[in-house]
């Protein structure tokens, strides 16, 4: 397989403004983050709400430019940030589509962006809402006309008409009703069927994640803390913090289980992320070198490609 | 493929009430504003037919005749005629082309300067917007009418404009315009930005600018027309406040200048009056009031009818 | 918080300079040489005097050099001679101040009872028929044109009924409060009128938000009487952001007084601004126009402080 995305020791820092006469402060959105996204991969990235799930995203779409480390397209792709093969679908599918367009202009805007004539991009919309699964007429509709579900489907539509090579979803299901969430599902697996494609998929649903995902990236606190396949990541979870929301998921989880490994307490504030091990302050196994010494993101006993930063990893 | 099928039923086969028609309707339901629109209506009616008025009644707005002064109510001047002869009614209606074209013109003006500082300050943030906001609450500060006096008095002369030219009707008009936008635009540009703010995080505009969207595109294509509501209120608002302005400069002789008629300029001696012929007095702060009052019962409206919580 | 007063002090003052250089200039621009204008009025002028003005003011000298020759003379207490009093600009100011703050305050004593009572009558039963006329008249005071309000004022009530002065300054040397008073009922009544419109709006739309919010709901739940219910809990709650309000309001209320104390002859501020501008006094016009600024200014400040004081909930930047 070859690398469709590096992402090399990835920094993203936000200053939060004290004012005039307060320091400034900074928010550890994302710090040290290393990992790649292999073509025609999903790559799962999970972690509570404030791990930096959504920040990540961002960067690799280059909303966001990271404060340092670098994000590398592959070679093949040239590797230009300005045509960068990647599209966003979206959490809230209301606030994804702007009301005042029709959905034919909706899916046609990143054609437009690029230049191409309105019959010829209308067109193209037109094929892509039907490979959607919505009929070609939804185009001259407005967004307010549509559910939840659809409108994730028009949102998906705007993605793939601009033929990306990677589309990173930020938790495209979690609006949505259970019903709804898995007809979604079966549209990205389709596409996935259809075309080569790369998903970066963010979620902080295990059920979801251990359905779709070939690759799993556990974030904790802007800290990478296991990267590992989805069967190993299920089967063995070498990080206590992926066994404890393992834990919180009885039914998916086959694994060994121990008992009393559910997570207490809240996740610590990014604006000042404890010294040490990120997670020690909620780690059931936390000793004085968590607390000191940030563990570094090396291979599980015995599984090479599983790799894990604890200090007393299994 | 049985799942696809259940989501195409549930799209709409024809277009529901559109947002306008919605719009409409809630409008139409508030009486005070539809009486206030057919106000307006009337009144603007009343002044744009002043130049037939004119002729058909043989009478010219600006011609004085000394023996006609002070006259009553009669078959060729309805209202009476003035302290210099001239009828009444027919300088009200010149007047009133003066005072709603300041209104809208003013307002237009007063939107552009708001719109395009709203969205500057809005869209970029950081230190722009800081120094934006600081200068909108300065101006905001402002002791307006005093501020707009000494704008009213500048000799347009020392600009540098040639001495026929800055005394000329349309200078004066233009000068009116221009001053009172230059005090009035911080409403519309505190509306703007914070509606621009809630705009800008909006995913779809992540989604275009993924896909390669400037900032231009994304204020010309996404923001503004998503803002629209809230600064059509304001700007309604503001042609009432703008013809308060107005008037109230031409009455102080900072504002309209005489011959030319306005509902301001109009009152300005009519202070000697009160005794001798206090109708004067009533009839242009009359209409002034009307047409301000009646802007804000149809602003009111709209913003009720426009608000997507007062939907029942 | 301290830190935050001395900010926006800080901040303040520097607007005052800013304005400062922008009425300079501005006024610069009022038709008339300004160097005749500033030395009309000065008796002790003699042509070396003359000579030296013409130096620092003149119109050779650039617009930012005069502005600092102004500017470090008026630190120095220096404002020049009003072409029109034939006195020193400090001496006509205080007294027209004083005028202006008696109207203004009178004003506020009248609005505030009244918006208030006004207000929550009208929250009572938003939409009801006493909203209905007091929505009204709320709109009826931000769209009456002040100076026509005057002239009615002066036409029904001094001229047809012959009840009330037309002037708001009594002729008498020393007039008695009680002749003050009633020299000011018309004046008061105008911008009271004014004022009162935008007060009442809002605290009807602060009570109508306060008497659906859950402490009210418990008051009541405790059996405490209606009236117990609005005027110690809604109304008090109501009271706090009106401070802002009300400061807000002054620059507003200032521009009323310039317009009322021009009819009715009253010699304050406003009237001394109008007058200096109009018949082009140079020096008066500046510091007028400076000291409105400064009181307009002083007023946003201490909204902003008073609401940082008084809304703990507010946290300082």
């Amino acid at each position: 397989m070859n690398a469709l995305v590096e992402v090399d020791n990835l920094n993203l820092h936000f200053p939060i403004d004290g004012g005039f006469f307060k320091e400034k402060l900074t928010l550890r959105a994302l710090t040290d983050v290393s990992f790649s996204v292999e073509e025609d991969e999903t790559l799962a990235i999970v972690g509570e709400s404030g791990s930096g799930k959504t920040t990540l995203g961002y960067a690799i779409s280059g909303l966001l430019t990271p404060t340092s480390g670098r994000i590398k397209f592959g070679a093949a792709l040239g590797g230009h940030s300005q045509d960068r093969p990647v599209q966003l679908v979206f959490q809230d599918p209301f606030s994804a589509l702007d009301p005042r367009m029709m959905v034919g202009d909706i899916v046609a805007e990143p054609l437009r962006l690029q230049g191409v004539s309105r019959a010829e991009r209308l067109q193209q919309a037109d094929d892509v809402l039907e490979q959607v699964g919505l009929p070609a007429e939804s185009a001259r509709r407005y967004p307010h006309e549509f559910s939840g579900g659809q409108r994730q489907r028009i949102a998906i539509a705007r993605a793939l008409i601009a033929k990306p090579k990677l589309i990173v979803a930020d938790e495209p299901l979690s609006a949505l009703d259970v019903s709804i969430q898995s007809q979604i599902l079966n549209l990205l697996n389709k596409i996935k069927r259809d075309r080569t494609i790369s998903y970066l998929f963010i979620s902080h649903d295990l059920g979801v994640v251990h359905h779709l995902a070939d690759r799993v990236v556990v974030l904790y606190l802007g800290r990478i803390m296991e990267i590992a396949s989805r069967q190993d990541l299920f089967a063995t979870p070498s990080h206590p913090y992926t066994q404890a929301l393992l834990e919180s998921v009885p039914r998916i989880s086959r694994g060994r289980r121990k008992p009393g490994q559910a997570l207490k307490g809240e996740i610590p504030t990014p604006l000042s992320p404890p010294p040490g091990c990120v997670f020690h302050t909620r780690c059931p196994r936390a000793q004085e070198v968590c607390r000191r010494q940030v563990p570094e993101l090396l291979p599980a006993p015995g599984r090479p490609e599983q790799l894990s930063a604890c200090h007393f990893k299994d | 493929m049985s799942a696809i099928d259940t989501e195409l039923a549930g799209i709409p086969s024809a277009p529901r009430q559109t947002i306008w028609q919605l719009r409409r309707k809630r409008f139409l339901r508030n009486k005070p504003a539809v009486i206030a629109l057919a106000i307006l209506l009337v009144l603007s009616a009343l002044c744009v037919l002043a130049y037939p008025y004119s002729l058909l009644m043989e009478l010219d707005p600006n011609e004085t005749n000394l023996l006609m002064r002070f006259r009553p109510p009669s078959a060729k001047h309805w209202l009476g005629t003035d302290s210099l002869g001239r009828d009444v009614l027919l300088r009200l209606m010149y007047g009133g082309q003066v005072s709603i074209a300041v209104g809208v013109l003013g307002t237009l003006l007063t939107a552009l300067i708001g719109i395009l500082i709203g969205v500057w300050a809005g869209f970029l943030g950081g230190k722009v917007d800081a120094f934006l906001m600081r200068l909108t609450d300065v101006v905001i500060a402002l002791p307006m009418t005093p501020v707009l006096i000494v704008l009213g008095a500048v000799d347009l002369s020392k600009l540098g404009l040639s001495q026929a030219l800055a005394s000329s009707p349309g200078a004066v008009f233009l000068r009116i315009v221009i001053i009172i936008a230059l005090v009035d635009w911080t409403t519309i540009a505190r509306i703007t930005r914070a509606a621009t703010i809630e705009v800008r995080q909006r995913e779809y505009v992540k989604a275009a600018t993924v896909s390669g969207a400037r900032h231009l595109y994304n204020v010309l294509v996404h923001v503004l027309p998503n803002i629209t509501t809230p600064i059509t209120v304001a700007a309604t608002l503001s042609v009432g406040r703008i013809i308060l302005f107005e008037s109230t400069l031409s009455f102080l002789g900072f504002g309209i200048v005489p011959p030319t008629p306005s509902w301001g300029n109009m009152l300005t001696n009519a202070q000697e009056l009160v005794i001798s012929a206090p109708a004067l007095a009533v009839y242009p702060g009359l209409l002034i009031f009307l047409t301000v009052i009646s802007v804000n019962f149809v602003g009111d409206g709209i913003r009720i009818a426009f608000d997507p919580r007062s939907e029942k | 918080m301290l830190r935050y007063t001395f900010f926006r002090l800080v901040q303040a003052a520097f607007v005052l300079l800013v304005m400062t250089f922008l009425l300079f200039m501005l006024i610069g621009m009022m038709p008339g040489d300004p160097v005749e204008n500033m030395l009309e009025g000065n008796p002790a002028l003699t042509p070396e005097l003359a000579r030296q003005m013409r130096e620092l003011y003149g119109v050779g000298v650039p617009l930012p050099v005069r502005y600092w020759h102004w500017l470090t003379a008026a630190f120095q207490g220096d404002f020049g001679f009003s072409s029109l009093y034939f006195r020193p600009v400090l001496e006509i100011l205080g007294p027209a101040l004083l005028q202006t703050l008696k109207l203004m305050v009178a004003t506020i004593m009248l609005s505030i009872p009244l918006s208030l009572l006004l207000g929550a009558i009208a929250a009572l039963r938003p939409g009801g028929w006493m909203d209905t006329v007091i929505s009204f008249f709320a709109f009826a005071s931000i769209s009456l044109p002040n100076f026509w309000l005057s002239l009615i004022l002066i036409i029904v009530f001094a001229v047809q009924l012959g009840w009330l002065p037309a002037s708001g300054t009594p002729l008498a040397e020393t007039p008695s409060l009680g002749l003050q008073i009633y020299h000011s009922i018309l004046p008061v009544t105008v911008l009271t009128m004014f004022f009162v419109g935008p007060l009442l709006r809002y605290v009807r739309a602060s009570m109508i938000e306060t008497m659906s919010s859950d402490y009210i709901r418990t008051a009541r739940a405790k059996g405490l009487s209606e009236t117990t219910v609005i005027v110690k809990h809604a109304l008090r709650n109501a009271l706090i952001p009106m401070v802002t309000v009300l400061a807000l309001g002054f620059g507003m209320l200032f521009s009323g007084a310039l317009v009322v104390e021009t009819i009715f002859g009253i010699l304050g501020m406003g009237k001394m601004i109008f007058d200096a501008i109009r018949y082009v006094d140079f020096n008066l016009a500046l510091i007028g126009l400076l000291l409105a600024t400064i009181v307009t200014l002083v007023s946003n400040l201490l909204a902003d402080l008073a609401y940082a004081w008084l809304d703990p909930r507010i946290t300082l930047k």
